[in-house]
């Protein structure tokens, strides 16, 4: 009973959904038919993904309906959703590291004796059909992300599901995977199915949708067939504002243009060497690093690589191949099982992250929440806990002082919130990642800072405020390790870039656009 | 040593190991689900005493064995309630229970027997296995104890192959390592912990009236002695796999026979010193392994759908 193509599958009407004073979805209406690859866009923020949660029963909307094929569909959870026939893979995968991928896809059931090798056929089964191949008996932990992220979908298909919705599947791919994944999407409509895919690509949409939504603020802005979308006019929907004033990094950032395209270099040009403040020594030298980890499995493999004061050296890789490591060793949080770690000519190898500090390395550690802020404390304690002896006179703490400065620094850096004495966590995702940058970038002398995935998670004008101190970093002399799993992002920020695979440096390039199929192609772990 | 000392010394150390075996197994069950059941020394006690008085007072031991069992369920419900629903954290839950039960049993140990009591209990004929019962050494030393031990090895080989083989087994091991994924592969979380707290508190009852009922015929005040800590030691020790496990408490179980064994064999060793062995084989046990085997990664961590 397999709907037929171009029938409305589901349909929205009204749909609104607050949490607290934050309206998250406001009257939103729209429909996807069975057959099509409906893709939604728009900022972080703006509604996808609990558009994407409420079609999935995770919560319930506070006004407005739902219908499947004509019925009314009022999910009352996740398990509701799937046995109508709606199934979702999420953002952040929820597959248990320790099982294989077989008994990932069991789980579910308290009764009943398991079936591994019935489950293994219809797994090489879909994995055929739909071109999603992984090897049913291998752990989760040992899979690559990508893997991981096709177990998710064939957990999905294996329910046989009429509705598909994919949350932000191509964040956490390489180039190649990218192309696979989109394949994937069109051969599921094939089927009869619908495909509600969530990105905020434009490239990609242009590849694989058939229709558009873009949401802005919690509403739809405008709802296009693919045959007469206007890339600016989506754009410019989803920004809220005209193109022209948009940076150039957050239009790589939002995949519209590819990086390097337009000409020359957009960069301002660098004052001569010697107006930098000079320096002799490299801002990081990388000395044969490597890493086992708990487990006994080599992380890093004797990676060696030098940034020099007043350049960006990008790391690219899919994630999970040695770059989290990278940085927590840098950064002193990790000591490595071999190798040395020089920041400005200064050993710090199995130093503390306050000594790697003190040394003028400045750190924008990839987890904000977990370790480049504590959320509980105020944005002056989280500004000034590694320097409270400034404000500290007879052992006692000047919490005035330290006040003003903490105001004078967030002035400084545009960090908006209710001031010094607000706890971090009632800072948006952009403002927090405005006062690490404060914290990190106010040491002095500044020879080197890591920047690790700096604008995950960041809205378009945060990126670009993120961006503007990152080059303004380097433009007074400091060395930069950026590292991203954004390949476009690197290409236009970095002046040269550095492909790790499997805990190795497989390539180094220059920072050209027409690098970058090689690149991707060594990031898949093919030789360029 | 003589045939007859192998013997003896081989089913002593059996007896001995017994108790540990089923409440490792059972306390495995419930740690791989993510649930560290502390209080599985108190279980044991309680379910000692309850198994002791069931009994005592109707001189039937089957009768006490059901008391003791329910006396220990008793127990690992108000524990799933208090880690799994009220998700207190789980080492004071625990603790706390160890200290009431043997604060209670002491108490009514006191008021119903009377103090320093040794009224013997009535307890379980040993059986023996026929065919097997007479082979020289080993006959004495496996196939002559109380069905409790053969009925326990059966229960522990259910338990191994319920974790493997079963849908149910899959959904502990899940809610253990990732209580998250196994919430949003439909499976109920809460339930799952309940149930292996509660399979952990059927087999710390057994445990505990092995030792009354089952072996010592009597009941002492704190009779169980740490073996529940011994247990919990062997969990790790075994890296939370079956069979590694009920070797653990082989080992911690021989280490307690030698203190019989040596003496009797004119070994002069200090009382005390032989009585630590097993202890201090735990402690070295779970120092040295400590890091080998990967702990489930959601043991002891409530679970809390959306936070």
């Amino acid at each position: 009973m397999s709907p037929s193509a171009g029938s409305v599958l589901l349909k929205l009407d009204g749909l609104t959904k607050r949490f607290g004073a934050v309206t998250a979805l406001d009257d939103v209406s729209l429909s996807i038919d069975a057959g099509e690859v409906h893709c939604l866009l728009g900022e972080n923020g703006a509604g996808k993904s609990t558009l994407c949660n409420v079609v999935f029963g995770v919560h319930a909307p506070d006004a407005g309906q739902m219908h499947l094929e004509g019925r009314p569909f009022r999910p009352t959870g996740p398990a509701d959703s799937l046995s109508a026939g709606v199934a979702m893979v999420h953002q952040h995968f929820s597959l248990v590291p320790t099982m294989t991928v077989v008994e990932n896809l069991m789980l579910g059931r308290l009764d009943g004796v398991l079936k591994r090798r019935d489950f293994a056929a219809r797994v090489r089964e879909l994995g055929a059909t739909y071109g999603l191949e992984v090897d049913p008996d291998r752990r989760v932990a040992e899979l690559s992300v990508g893997e991981r992220q096709r177990v998710e979908i064939i957990k999905c298909l294996i329910r046989d599901p009429r509705l598909l919705v994919l949350d932000e599947p191509t964040a956490v791919l390489p180039p190649e995977e990218v192309a696979a994944l989109l394949a994937m999407c069109r051969r599921v409509a094939a089927a009869g199915r619908g495909v509600i895919l969530v990105t905020h690509k434009l490239a990609e949409i242009a590849r694989v949708a058939d229709r558009t939504t873009v949401l802005r603020a919690g509403k739809v802005v405008e709802s296009v067939t693919m045959k007469v979308a206007d890339m600016r006019a989506l754009v410019r929907a989803m920004v809220g504002r005209e193109l022209v004033s948009i940076d150039r990094m957050v239009a790589v950032s939002l995949g519209m243009e590819a990086a390097g395209h337009a000409g020359p270099p957009p960069r301002p040009a660098r004052p001569a060497p010697a107006n930098v403040r000079t320096r002799r020594d490299d801002a990081l030298m990388v000395d044969g690093v490597s890493y086992r980890d708990h487990g006994g499995a080599l992380r890093l493999d004797r990676v060696t690589l030098i940034v020099k004061p007043g350049e960006i050296v990008g790391i690219a890789g899919v994630e999970g191949n040695g770059q989290s490591e990278l940085a927590a060793i840098i950064a002193g949080l990790v000591c490595p099982t071999g190798g040395r770690i020089f920041v400005g000519g200064r050993e710090l190898t199995r130093r503390s992250p306050g000594e790697v500090t003190a040394a003028g390395a400045g750190i924008i550690p990839e987890d904000r929440h977990a370790i480049g802020c504590i959320e509980e404390m105020t944005v002056a304690e989280n500004l000034f806990l590694g320097a409270l002896g400034r404000f500290t006179r007879f052992g006692l703490l000047r919490r005035r002082a330290m006040g003003e400065a903490a105001a004078a620094l967030m002035h400084e850096f545009d960090v908006r919130g209710s001031g010094p004495g607000a706890p971090m966590k009632s800072l948006s995702g952009g403002n927090q990642q405005r006062a690490v940058l404060a914290r990190e970038l106010s040491l002095d002398p500044l020879v080197f800072l890591l920047a690790a995935q700096p604008t995950r998670g960041l809205d378009v004008g945060a990126v670009d405020a993120v961006y503007g101190r990152i080059f303004a970093a380097r433009e007074n002399g400091a060395g930069v390790l950026l590292i991203s799993s954004e390949l476009d992002e690197l290409l236009a920020a970095s002046d040269r870039i550095i492909v790790l695979y499997r805990g190795r440096i497989v390539g180094e390039l220059p920072a050209e656009a027409g690098n970058r199929e090689a690149i991707g192609s060594l990031m898949s772990g093919h030789a360029a | 040593m003589t045939g007859e000392q192998v013997a003896v010394f081989l089913a002593s150390s059996l007896r001995l190991s017994m108790p540990m075996i089923l409440a490792a197994s059972g306390e495995m069950v419930s740690e791989r689900a993510g649930v560290l059941n502390m209080s599985l020394e108190g279980m044991m006690l309680t379910a000692t005493f309850a198994g002791a008085l069931g009994s005592w007072a109707t001189g039937r031991p089957g009768i006490g064995l059901l008391c003791g069992v329910a006396a220990a369920l008793v127990v690992a419900l108000v524990q799933a309630v208090l880690s799994v629903t009220l998700r207190a954290n789980q080492l004071v839950v625990g603790i706390g229970f160890n200290i009431l039960a043997l604060g209670a049993t002491t108490f009514l140990y006191r008021e119903i027997f009377g103090p320093l009591s040794r009224e013997v209990i009535p307890g379980f004929a040993k059986w023996e296995v026929p065919l097997v019962a007479d082979v020289p050494i080993l006959g004495p030393a496996l196939f002559r104890h109380v069905g409790l031990v053969y009925v326990g090895f059966a229960l522990v080989l259910a338990l191994w192959a319920g974790l493997r083989y079963t849908a149910f087994g899959l959904a502990v091991d899940a809610v253990g390592e990732d209580p998250r994924a196994a919430d949003r592969a439909g499976i109920p979380v809460a339930l799952v912990r309940y149930v292996a707290v509660l399979i952990a508190g059927l087999m710390a009852g057994l445990a505990g009236v092995f030792i009354s009922v089952g072996d010592i015929n009597t009941f002492t005040e704190g009779m169980t002695n740490g073996q529940g800590y011994l247990a919990l030691a062997a969990v790790i020790f075994g890296g939370w796999v079956g069979g590694r496990t009920v070797a653990a408490c082989l080992l911690f179980g021989t280490a307690t026979a030698l203190q019989f064994q040596l003496p009797a064999m004119g070994i002069a060793i200090p009382t005390a010193g032989l009585m630590m062995l097993p202890y201090v084989l735990a402690l070295l046990a779970v120092a040295g392994l400590v890091g080998h085997h990967d702990p489930p990664a959601a043991l002891t961590l409530p679970y809390r759908r959306g936070a």
